[in-house]
This record gives structure tokens, sequence and C-alpha cells, in this order.
């Protein structure tokens, strides 16, 4: 039951994640490469505070989605001032520098050794320790990812988003400032990876790099992919079926020396296969003329 | 110790250099980041670990399969990924996402093959380099210099100078209007893949002899050969190489006045200057009036 709870907490994490990059991937056809870079930053932030400083998590969730809301910003503002491909070097470039920064820094974040012992939310002076306590939680933000997103989705802002997705030169043409359109989701996109990524080290109580790794990356963008780039529902679809599935392939009780490439093998592969068969995912409606 | 660092620089530089170069000669044609050239590099180091350590050939034999196989390994993407996203007008982000599936594809499938560790073709005790201005320069650095060189003064010669170059260029410059003088643009992006599939085959060969191989060498490479190709200049034969150059130097006086852990972060940094500077990069081409 215990286990069964972890995994649904792991699904609602995945969920955050899955939605804030159908925003900036399904919606607005920015193509993000190293989404699970900006969990990191938000998960380290957080989890340094709490652990230097005794900064309480509902502060340093904040902080870290900030952080990454920030680093969004560095990143995006100078490669979004060209074509598309850009930023996708520049995401995947991110993804394996902030890896490759969490490993080395060790002074900072322990290397691969990780931070232990990082303390979980309380309430009301409550620890919050049990796992149903932080299916609560975790569900609460999935709500308030949810309910965000969609407002933002089915405002006429959004409808500005999916113009710019569908045309970028008609949107300029009507008078919009694309770049500042897509540099706004850039930041939401990443300030909810952020969170999502507090939310983890939180409840494990611990992270090292290896959490973070650009395969990390690849997994969100499937489940994107995956259930339908531009559906929210097929967010959900997504992220339940991608972790569920590999749960119960573990049950097959093959070594991890093989199970563990041969399960990214089969995500590169079902991407390409999404991308040549059906871009649109099963919930998606995203079709190119 | 500086011209020790800028040995190294150069090293480090002309193998970003030969992987930016086939970078950049299919960037020209298909116009989009081909993610997968990395994992194509990593198949090169791969192919020459086998044919030297297991089947016990000579150097030579594994440089050529390897750059023979990557090609091949190049052009069957394109063939079958690539091309029928084309026929279908697939945007360019459809052709990314695949670009990185495939990537991932290709890493996993030689991890299933050869493992996750470490493994390394030298054998035999280290030889000491010679001393050659205050730096030490091995054997292995000398060949990598003079096999890049003539590789990218031999790729620069078959654009510029060949009909099969012009052709290129005329495809890179104007897909529709190639093909109206009787240039088939299908063929030619093909060629550009097998040409620059074999150039990083090339690459990884040599990074096989100089350093370690792994499965995920290739994320690396192909984020470096990236950077060496947007800060030298995107699309531009001369300018990959110069990049590639600017870019290990760079790197080499990070390390040194920073910590070699950060050199990631620093190849990262110089790319974000890049973009902000002089997006065009060193090189840059203009394609009427545009940059490419």
């Amino acid at each position: 039951m215990e286990y069964f709870l972890h995994i649904l907490v792991i699904t609602g994490i995945y969920m955050i994640l899955t939605l804030s990059l159908n925003l900036v991937l399904g919606y607005t056809g920015l193509a993000n490469l190293g989404h699970a870079a900006f969990s990191c930053v938000g998960a380290y932030a957080s989890s340094l505070l709490a652990l230097n400083y005794g900064v309480p998590p509902w502060i340093g969730l904040l902080v870290g989605a900030c952080t990454a809301a920030v680093l969004g910003v560095v990143v995006a503002a100078p490669s979004l001032r060209m074509k598309g491909d850009y930023l996708a070097l520049a995401t995947f470039g991110l993804g394996v520098i902030v890896y490759s920064v969490a490993k080395n820094w060790v002074g900072l974040t322990r290397g691969p050794m990780g931070l232990p012992g990082i303390p979980g939310f309380s309430l009301f002076g409550l620890q919050l320790s049990a796992v149903w306590s932080y299916l609560l939680l975790v569900t609460l933000f999935v709500a308030l990812t949810f309910f965000v997103i969609r407002r933002v989705v089915t405002s006429p802002f959004g409808r500005i988003l999916r113009g710019i997705r569908e045309d970028e030169t008609a949107a300029l043409a009507m008078g919009k400032n694309v770049n500042r359109y897509k540099i706004i989701v850039f930041v939401v996109g990443a300030f909810f990876a952020g969170i999502a990524g507090s939310l983890y080290a939180h409840y494990i109580t611990f992270i090292d790099p290896s959490s973070f790794t650009l395969m990390e990356s690849i997994t969100i963008l499937l489940m994107v992919v995956f259930g339908g780039m531009g559906s929210l529902a097929g967010s959900f679809v997504g992220a339940s079926v991608l972790v569920i599935l590999p749960e119960l392939l573990r049950f097959l009780g093959m070594p991890s020396s093989v199970a563990a490439p041969l399960r990214q093998m089969i995500y590169g592969l079902l991407l390409v296969i999404l991308m040549l068969a059906r871009p649109q995912g099963i919930l998606g409606k995203y079709r190119w003329q | 110790m500086f011209s020790q660092l800028l040995v190294n620089g150069v090293t480090v530089g002309s193998i970003y250099g030969l992987t930016a170069l086939g970078f950049a000669i299919i960037y020209r044609t298909a116009r989009f980041f081909h993610f997968a050239h990395g994992a194509v590099y990593a198949v090169g180091a791969y192919v020459a670990y086998s044919v030297v350590l297991h089947w016990g050939w000579s150097p030579l034999v594994a440089f050529f399969l390897a750059g023979i196989t990557a090609a091949c390994v190049g052009v069957g993407i394109e063939v079958l990924v690539y091309d029928p996203l084309r026929r279908q007008k697939a945007p360019t982000l459809v052709f990314l996402i695949a670009s990185f599936g495939v990537f991932v594809v290709v890493q996993n499938l030689l991890q299933l093959i050869y493992g996750a560790q470490i493994l390394t073709i030298r054998t035999g005790p280290v030889k000491e380099g010679r001393h050659v201005l205050g730096a030490v320069i091995t054997d292995m650095q000398v060949l990598i210099l003079a096999a890049s060189s003539v590789i990218g003064i031999g790729a620069w010669l078959l654009v510029q100078q060949t009909r099969l170059g012009k052709a290129t260029r005329a495809v890179a410059d104007d897909r529709l209007g190639a093909s109206a003088v009787g240039i088939n643009p299908e063929r030619i992006i093909m060629l550009a893949f097998g040409i620059g599939s074999a150039l990083a085959g090339v690459a990884g060969m040599l990074v096989a002899y100089e350093t370690n191989i792994e499965p995920t060498m290739g994320m690396n490479a192909i984020l470096k050969g990236m950077i060496a190709s947007i800060i030298g200049g995107i699309g531009s034969i001369p300018g990959a190489m110069i990049g590639g150059l600017f870019l290990g130097i760079g790197e080499n006086i990070g390390i040194w006045k920073i910590s070699a852990g950060w050199k990631d972060a620093i190849a990262f940094a110089i790319l974000i200057v890049f973009l902000l500077v002089r997006p065009s990069g060193i090189m840059g081409v203009k394609v009427r009036g545009e940059w490419l």
C-alpha cells in the first residue's frame, strides 16, 4: 500500500513537469530538451537552503522555483533571438551543464555523494512524514499547476501562443511581441519545473545529480509527446502511463544493466515513431498543414 | 605552461572542429540541428575499439572502417527518419524531437552491446612525448593535428572546388532553385549526411585513441561540435574548424584559470556570450542577405 501511494506521489510530480513542459513545447512550440535541468536547480536550491540555513521548505520551494525561472531567462533570452534550433541546443546544453556542475561542484553540492537528510515539509509545527500526507500535498500542487496552465492556455494570451506555434510570422504581423511571449512562457515552464524538483527533494529527503540526467528530460519530453502536445488531459495520461508502465516491467526481473538502457532505447524509439506516425500523440490536436 | 595549454587546446579543438565540420556540412543542406550526430561520433569510436582490440587489425583500418560505418549510420538515419519527415513537410520542432530520439536510441544500443563501463584502446605503457618550445607533444596529438588539418582542407576543397560541392552550395542556398536546374536535393542531402557522418566517425576514432570511450561520449561531443559550429559561424566550413580551435583553446585556458570541473560550463558560457554579442559567429554565412 505504501509502495502504491509512493508511485502516486511520483506520478503527481511528473504530472507537474509534464504539464509545464506541455505549455512550452506543446502550446507554444518551443523546443525545450532540458526540462530536468530546471527541476534540478529547484531541488538543489531549496535543499541547500533547508540544510545550510534552516530555511523552511515552503520558502525554499518558492526560492527554488524562482531560481529556476531566472535560469530560464538567462538561457532563453539570448537563444530566442535566433531560430528555434538554438533554443533546442541551449536547453540541451543546459541539461548537460547543470548535471556536470551538480556533480563537480563538490564544495556546494557534495557532488555524486548527494545531499542526504533533507527535511520534509511541516504544517503548523507538525512534520509531514506519512506518504499519504505527501500525496495530498502533491495533489494540491498538481491542481494548482493545472489551473494556472489551463487559465493561461484558454485565455487570449494562450491563443497568441498557439498563433506563434502555428505561424510565427503571422503573429508578428499582428503586432505581437513574439519574443516576449516566448520568454514569459519559457519562464513559467521553468518555474513549475523548479516546484516539481523541490517537492521531489523534500519528499525523498535525498537528492544526487543522477536524478536529473538528460534521460530525465527525455522521459518528460516523451510524456508530453505521448500524451499529446497541446493537450492538458494528454499530459495526465502521458505522465501516468510512463511512470506506471516501467514499474510493472520491474517485476519481469531483468538485470538492471540491461533493463535501464533497454528502457531508454524504447523511449527514444517511441519518440521517433510518434514523430513519424502520430506527432500529435494520443490526445493531442497539434497537426501541421 | 601557456604553450602546453595551447597544444592541448589545439588538439582538443581540432577534434571539436572535425565534429563541427560534419555538423556544418549536414546543417547547410538539411537546415536543422542534427543531434544524433553525437551518437554517430560515438559509433566511430566503438567501431575503432572493436577493429583494433577484438579483431586485432591496424589503426589505419580502424580509421577507414570508423568513417565508413559512421557514414552508413548517418545515411540510414536520413533515409529512415528525416526523409519521411521531410516528405510530410514536418516543422523543425518535429525534426528536433525525432533527432533527439535517434540520439537516445543509438547511444543506448551502444551501451547494450558494449556495456556502460569506460573502455580504452591504448595498450602498453604511455610513451613520453617530444618537448617542443616548453610543451610536451605526444605522437598521437601530432597525428590528430595532421589528420584533422588534412581532412579540414579536403572538405573545404570538396565544397569550394568540385562540381559536387557546387551542387551542395546550391541546395544550401535555395533548395527549390537547385532542383529547377536539375540537381536532386534529396540526393545531395543524403550525400551531406554521408560525408558529415564520416567526419564524425573519424573524429570519434581519433578521440578513442587520445582519451577513453563510453556510450555517453556523444552527448558532450555534439554539444561541443554545435557550439564550435555556432561560434565559428554556422554553416561555414572554415568557420567550423576555427570555432573548434577557439573553443578548445578557450576551454583549456578556462581550466587553467578556474578548474577542470567547469570545462563544460565554460564552453556553454562562451556560447551564450556569442549569441548575445555576435550571433552570426566568426565567419557566418549569408544567404540572400540573411544569416544561415
